[in-house]
């Protein structure tokens, strides 16, 4: 890994090493260009990186599931090339009702429609039918994940040219659904599924999806949207975008990363940008810690808007107006990450020769009012008490990340506010009340666990420069997408200073594991290039 | 041979009676039925106790489009409508926030709690002035469908977007924020103290199943923005013998261009021959013929029970089985035997001229909405209140009092027990909140009138006593109001409109449904295009 830059001068310096900055390094490396990227960190991937925090493990520190990974990226990358293998689970999620009873999602639609059937024969009629809606619906948000947002009001008819393929496609919907996919967007997320099921655990397992990493509870309207945003890229009959990869989240990493470097990019790790240099109200280059200074025709930040604009611009270089833009953007932390390592398979509430069920996410949320009171929580500024738990055991994909049979349990915790004093009394708290919330599922837990990772908000704040440790760079609220993300009147990636890009989960289409806005973002700064 | 009629009317409210008024200033043969003996719908003044008037459902007016009170001269008809000009937030520690008409007074007033808000809000008052009235456009016109391709819909929509696109930019954005934001979120981008906060987002609630921190309850903000009196935005006031005066007016104005208005008339069903509407007929069994019916009550009268369903093409059927009521809120009516004395404001003053607002803080709000999600009504909720015997003398008896209080929040459904149970204690919790603002209200309370959800199902027909025959929420709003193919008034069966909230644009006591809907059938089926 190189430590120090090569040159002074490139096409292109990208700040931060997480996944979207590696994929837009990768676009622009491909076409040619002099890049380099800046990690502060010493390791790679930001939140989607692994770390060895337990001896002999890689322990994904914030990512699980690839699932909204962009094919794009796959495919013009060569990324299977480089050694990226998908894993697809039998299971996409399971839940434990509140008798501690599974249900299971599975990827197959008819399974899943059968495990339905054990609850509600209604449901498990109609599931196949939401399926359908889900799949048309997803795919029109699929269309729009590389559409760069028109800058309205100010449109010009250029702009519209890109809208052409996903308004075709919507057509292609039939006027009924098309009717139904504008009503279901600003819809709550728990009032589009009661619209189809019955079942408590059915409308837990598919719903909590869509408040991950949102402070917002499923009765919050616009949390429809998330449900299909999750789903983009999954196949026909299934209900959830999710696919791991062999080796973790990080393997993924070290493939845009090789695909960056075999075209040239520079990648260097533990040297961070602490400004960004102007010059006539254009970003002309960073300086580094150690004061250093680079230069580059464009600059790409991959860390939030707030950070990109406040920290590294500096607010006095900007308007008013937009100062006060950043000043608005909801970023709320609301997620926690505990990793465990466990010295053999938790014994869950299912026969032994039902594993299968833990191949997916294993969800700990029986219904969705059990969902919206840990947002209750959440709301008024404690850490949920019952906590929604989503949980991958990544050990059951692939073995070889954990030593000698240990299994590992990477947990999302939701709800947990940013805001609270996140000393050692209150880690302890939350630690005890996850523990606690598992322990009734799986009763042996305690005295299998052999290491145990905490990060609440704030240091994912401080790890991965997630301002108020939004995970999403920006909440994904309707309010803050497309044109509105990350701030009105800068929706190109294009930000108020000549040269400078947005190429995070902070611009559009927004956050998870997708690389599309570094993706987009590459494709802005070559479309520049190729103009001059 | 029964009389034919040109229009028959179904349902004496304002929007009923407003259209009846355009039809037969048309020179239409017009007949409005209404099932009560008292016209007015849910703007009805009644004697409930003897001396005492109550303005029973709706009690302030504010939406009564200006068009409407010119086109039917209704001041000629006895509309006199007296200003009602100050807000009073009382606090539990016995401080209050008072705006009145002296704009000085009001900043004073914001300034002792947040001089930053007391700025802020006549940017906040001046913005909200120019939205809505770059808004009220939208409000005048008959939404176009976005999914069809017929010239008139595409040209409807190019005029639209031309409209959008030529707001200003920060409008623009803001409109787009309003739409989508929770009320919360967006006051806080101006303001910071809580009275001042929770008792401008309590107006983003009403009438809604959400709380102030739910996306979408920003629009309900800009929804009671719209009202104008005198050209005046935003301001409210009552009429002059209280919410039935200006049914009255109405009525008045109808009769004078020869509409026959017919009391303690039910419909039970109308007519239908070959799929067109011929006429109705009543539950006394008597029969009116008609070229066209026209129903102002809400979609599940007016296309459940009132006409046969299977009529109606299975979509529709299905999308109107998915139409949100929910009501969530109740009303207590109380007649006092002298002025209340507020324990923050003793003595008589202009504060108890104008609305008082029980609404301390955004999380005294929330707290409140919790209840409701799990089917209670709140034990602390919001109260509008207003005392119109300050204003109109005529309300109650000498130095006695009428005071009314809309309560949120009421969910219509219950979680234990039902509404006939649950009324007395409903209407102890809202003495109780009461009290502890106004000491001396048990004393002076000489009776009350508890009005559920279910009693104003009851009483007005209002399924589930939702105030605006429907959420006024995206997913039902414009075109989709009440169901994609439903928004232009037209019913599958020919000769049957509907002039009801539930239809566009939605509702408030506006009369603006009533007025489009007239003017769309007096085009439609009469060939005329009113001037107006």
């Amino acid at each position: 890994m190189n430590h120090s830059p090569n040159s002074k001068r490139y096409d292109a310096i990208v700040i931060g090493a997480g996944h979207n900055g590696l994929a837009a390094a990768a676009i622009l490396a491909k076409s040619g260009l002099r890049v380099l990227v800046l990690e502060r960190r010493g390791s790679l991937g930001g939140a989607a990186g692994a770390e060895e925090i337990f001896p002999d493990c890689q322990v994904s520190m914030g990512a699980q599931d690839a699932g909204l990974f962009l094919p794009q990226l796959v495919t013009e990358l060569g990324l299977e090339r480089l050694g990226l293998r998908w894993v697809e689970t039998p299971a996409l999620t399971t839940v434990f009702t509140s008798q501690g009873k599974p249900l299971t999602l599975w990827r197959d639609v008819h399974r899943t429609a059968q495990e339905i059937a054990q609850f509600s024969a209604r449901d498990a009629d109609r599931y196949p039918r939401f399926a359908d809606q889900i799949f048309q619906s997803s795919a029109v948000l699929a269309d729009l994940m590389t559409v760069t947002p028109p800058a309205l009001p100010e449109l010009r008819l250029g702009d519209l040219a890109v809208w052409l393929r996903p308004a075709l496609h919507a057509r292609r919907l039939g006027k009924k659904a098309f009717m139904a996919l504008l009503r279901i967007l600003p819809m709550s997320v728990a009032d589009y599924l009661d619209e189809w099921f019955e079942t408590p655990a059915l409308k837990a397992a598919l719903g909590s999806t869509s408040v991950i990493g949102q402070m917002q509870g499923p009765r919050a309207p616009g949390t429809a949207f998330l449900l299909l945003y999750h789903a983009i890229h999954a196949a026909h009959g299934e209900t959830r975008s999710s696919r791991f990869v062999q080796g973790g989240p990080q393997a993924l990493i070290q493939a845009l990363t090789q695909s960056a470097r075999e075209h040239g990019a520079e990648i260097c790790a533990g040297l961070g940008v602490v400004k960004i240099l102007i010059e006539d109200g254009r970003a002309i280059g960073v300086e580094l810690e150690n004061g250093e200074r680079l230069f580059a025709r464009a600059t790409l930040s991959s860390l939030d808007p707030r950070r990109t604009l406040f920290d590294l611009v500096g607010a006095h270089n900007l308007e008013l107006h937009v100062v006060r833009e950043v000043k608005n953007i909801r970023l709320r932390g609301s997620l926690a990450r505990l990793n465990l390592l466990l010295s053999n398979l938790p014994q869950f509430n299912i026969q032994a020769s039902e594993f299968e069920r833990l191949s997916g996410h294993v969800v700990i949320c029986p219904d969705l009012d059990y969902l919206e009171r840990a947002y209750d929580d959440a709301k008024y500024g404690r850490f949920s008490h019952k906590p929604f738990l989503d949980i991958v055991i990544p050990t059951l994909c692939d073995p070889s990340l954990a030593p000698d049979g240990n299994h590992l349990m990477n947990i999302n915790v939701q709800f947990t506010p940013r805001w609270l004093e996140w000393d050692d009394l209150q880690r302890r708290a939350l630690l005890d009340v996850v523990l606690n919330t598992l322990s009734t599922h799986v009763p042996e837990l305690r005295q299998q666990i052999l290491d145990i990772q905490l990060l609440t908000p704030l240091d994912l704040e401080r790890e991965f420069s997630l301002s108020e440790g939004d995970i999403y760079q920006g909440q994904m609220g309707l309010d803050q997408l497309l044109f509105m993300r990350p701030i009105p009147g800068f929706p190109r990636y294009k930000m108020p200073l000549g040269d400078l890009y947005l190429c995070g989960a902070g611009a559009h289409p927004g956050g998870g594991l997708t690389g599309a806005p570094g993706y987009n973002a590459a494709r802005q700064v070559l479309r520049k290039f190729s103009a001059q | 041979m029964p009389v034919k009629y040109d229009v028959i009317v179904i349902g004496g409210g304002h929007n009923g009676l407003t259209a009846a008024a355009y039809l037969a200033r048309a020179g239409l043969k017009t007949l409005v039925l209404e099932r009560r003996h008292v016209l007015g719908g849910a703007s009805v003044t009644e004697e409930i106790f003897p001396g005492f008037k109550f303005s029973v459902f709706s009690y302030v007016v504010s939406l009564l489009r200006p068009e409407i009170i010119r086109d039917l001269n209704l001041p000629l008809h006895g509309l006199t409508i007296l200003p009602l000009e100050s807000t009073l937030t009382p606090l539990p520690n016995g401080d209050y926030l008072y705006r009145g008409a002296d704009h000085y007074e009001s900043y004073r007033n914001i300034a002792r709690f947040s001089p930053r808000d007391a700025d802020a809000y006549e940017d906040y008052g001046r913005m909200m002035y120019f939205m809505a009235k770059a808004v009220k456009y939208i409000l005048g016109i008959i939404p176009p469908d976005p999914a069809s391709l017929h010239p008139a819909d595409l040209n409807g929509l190019l005029n639209l977007a031309r409209r959008f696109l030529g707001l200003e930019r920060e409008q623009f954005y803001t409109l787009m924020r309003l739409m989508t934001m929770s009320s919360a979120d967006f006051l806080q981008r101006w303001f910071e103290s809580e009275p001042l906060l929770g008792t401008l987002s309590a107006s983003g609630v009403i009438g809604t199943f959400l709380g102030p921190r739910s996306p979408g309850s920003a629009y309900v903000l800009l929804h009671h923005y719209m009202g104008e009196i005198d050209g005046v935005f935003r301001s409210w006031g009552f009429a002059k013998g209280g919410t039935g005066g200006i049914a009255s007016a109405i009525a008045s104005a109808a009769r004078s261009f020869g509409a026959e208005i017919r009391l303690n008339s039910s419909v039970s069903r109308v007519l239908t021959r070959n799929g067109s509407a011929t006429g109705v007929v009543l539950e006394s069994g008597e029969e009116f013929s008609a070229k066209v019916v026209v129903s102002s009550l809400d979609p599940q009268q007016t296309f459940m029970k009132l006409i046969d369903p299977t009529l109606l093409p299975e979509e529709i059927v299905e999308a109107l089985r998915l139409y949100v009521y929910r009501g969530s809120s109740g009303k207590v009516n109380l007649a006092l035997d002298a002025a209340p004395k507020f324990a923050c404001w003793p003595g008589q003053g202009p504060h108890l001229r104008g609305a008082i607002s029980i609404s301390p803080g955004v999380d005294y709000i929330e707290h409140a909405y919790d209840e409701a999600k799990y089917g209670r009504f709140s034990s602390r909720p919001y109260i509008d209140i207003v005392i119109p015997s300050m204003i109109d003398p005529d309300m109650a008896p000498p130095g006695k009092h009428v005071m009314s209080c809309f309560v949120q929040y009421a969910p219509y459904e219950l979680a234990d027990g039902d509404w006939d149970q649950q009324r007395e204690a409903f209407g102890d919790a809202v003495i109780n909140t009461l009290s502890e603002y106004i000491p001396n209200l048990k004393d002076i309370l000489l009776y009350r009138q508890v009005l559920t959800p279910l009693d104003i199902e009851r009483i007005t027909g209002l399924t589930q006593g939702n105030i605006f025959q429907g959420e006024l929420s995206l997913s039902q709003l414009f075109f989709l109001r009440p169901a994609p193919g439903l928004a232009k008034y037209r019913t599958p069966v020919r000769g049957y409109y509907q002039c009801g909230s539930a239809a566009y644009p939605g509702g408030g006591l506006s009369g603006a449904t009533g007025r489009l809907a007239a003017l769309q059938i007096l085009r439609n089926e009469f060939g005329r295009r009113d001037k107006t």
